[in-house]
C-alpha cells in the first residue's frame, strides 16, 4: 500500500536539483535513509522544471550554483508556471557571505540550506523549516 | 524507501566517499595545477576560473564526509582564487600550503579504512 504524502509524519517526496552528482547522491541516501523519504533528482535546473511539474515533489532542494540555468533563474521559472508555484524551494548553496545569503532570501524561497549539510541532519533541517516535524 | 538502521548511514556514506574519491582528487589536481602556475608566474585566466570551482565544490561536499576542516581550507581557497592572487606573492605561497593541507587531508582519510 502507498504511503500517504504531506503533513506532519508522513512520506514525503522530494526533488534535489543540483548539478553535482556527489551532493545529489549523498543527499539523497540521507534523506531515504534517515527520514524514509521517497527522492527524485535532477542534475540541471531544465531537468528540474520538468521533473517538478510531472511529479508533483511535496518540496524541491535547489542547488545554487549551476552551469545554464542557475538555482535563482530554475526557481522564478517554478513560480512562472501554474503546475509547480506552490511547491516549497530550498535553496542549497555553500556560499557563506552574508550578502549573497541576503539576496538568496530575498528570492522568497522558504530557506536556504548550506553545504556542506551532515547528512544525518539535513531531513530535520528540511522538516523544521516545512513545519513537517 | 523504508528508513534504514542509523548506524547503517555511516557505511553507505563511505561507500560515497570511495565512490567520490577520484573526482575530489580531480578537483585538488586542479588546484596544484594552478598553485604550480601561480608560482611560476603564468596562471591563465581559465585555470584561476577553474581553481575557484574545484575549491568551491570541494568546500560544499568535504564537510559533508567529516572533512569540516577541509571544508574550511577550500572555502579559503576559493576566497583567493576569487580575486586576483597574481598580484600578491603571499597569497600564492598561502595556497600552496592549504593545497597540501586538503592533500593531506583527503589522504589520511583514504588510508584510514
Amino acid at each position: 500500500m502507498e504511503k500517504q504524502r504531506g503533513g506532519p509524519g508522513l512520506a514525503h517526496r522530494i526533488l534535489i536539483i543540483d548539478d553535482e552528482d556527489d551532493i545529489r547522491e549523498v543527499a539523497a541516501l540521507s534523506l531515504e535513509t534517515v527520514a524514509g523519504w521517497e527522492v527524485l533528482t535532477a542534475s540541471s535546473g531544465a531537468q528540474g522544471l520538468t521533473r517538478a511539474a510531472e511529479a508533483q515533489p511535496d518540496a524541491i532542494l535547489l542547488d545554487v550554483m549551476m552551469p545554464g540555468m542557475d538555482g535563482p533563474s530554475t526557481f522564478r521559472e517554478l513560480r512562472a508556471n501554474p503546475a509547480t508555484a506552490r511547491i516549497p524551494v530550498l535553496l542549497l548553496t555553500a556560499k557563506v557571505q552574508s550578502s549573497d545569503q541576503r539576496r538568496f532570501a530575498d528570492l522568497g524561497v522558504e530557506a536556504v540550506l548550506f553545504k556542506p549539510f551532515d547528512p544525518l541532519t539535513l531531513s530535520t533541517q528540511i522538516a523544521s523549516v516545512l513545519g513537517w516535524s | 524507501m523504508e528508513p534504514i538502521a542509523l548506524p547503517l548511514l555511516e557505511e553507505a556514506i563511505q561507500k560515497m566517499w570511495t565512490k567520490f574519491l577520484p573526482q575530489m582528487e580531480e578537483r585538488l589536481a586542479i588546484l596544484e595545477e594552478a598553485d604550480a602556475a601561480l608560482g611560476a608566474d603564468i596562471l591563465t585566466i581559465e585555470q584561476r576560473s577553474a581553481a575557484n570551482a574545484a575549491a568551491h565544490k570541494l568546500a560544499g561536499v568535504l564537510g559533508s564526509f567529516g572533512l569540516t576542516k577541509g571544508t574550511i581550507l577550500a572555502r579559503e581557497a576559493e576566497i583567493l582564487y576569487s580575486g586576483e592572487p597574481e598580484t600578491d606573492p603571499a597569497a600564492a605561497a598561502q595556497l600552496r600550503e592549504i593545497t597540501a593541507q586538503l592533500r593531506t587531508l583527503i589522504e589520511e582519510k583514504k588510508n584510514s579504512h
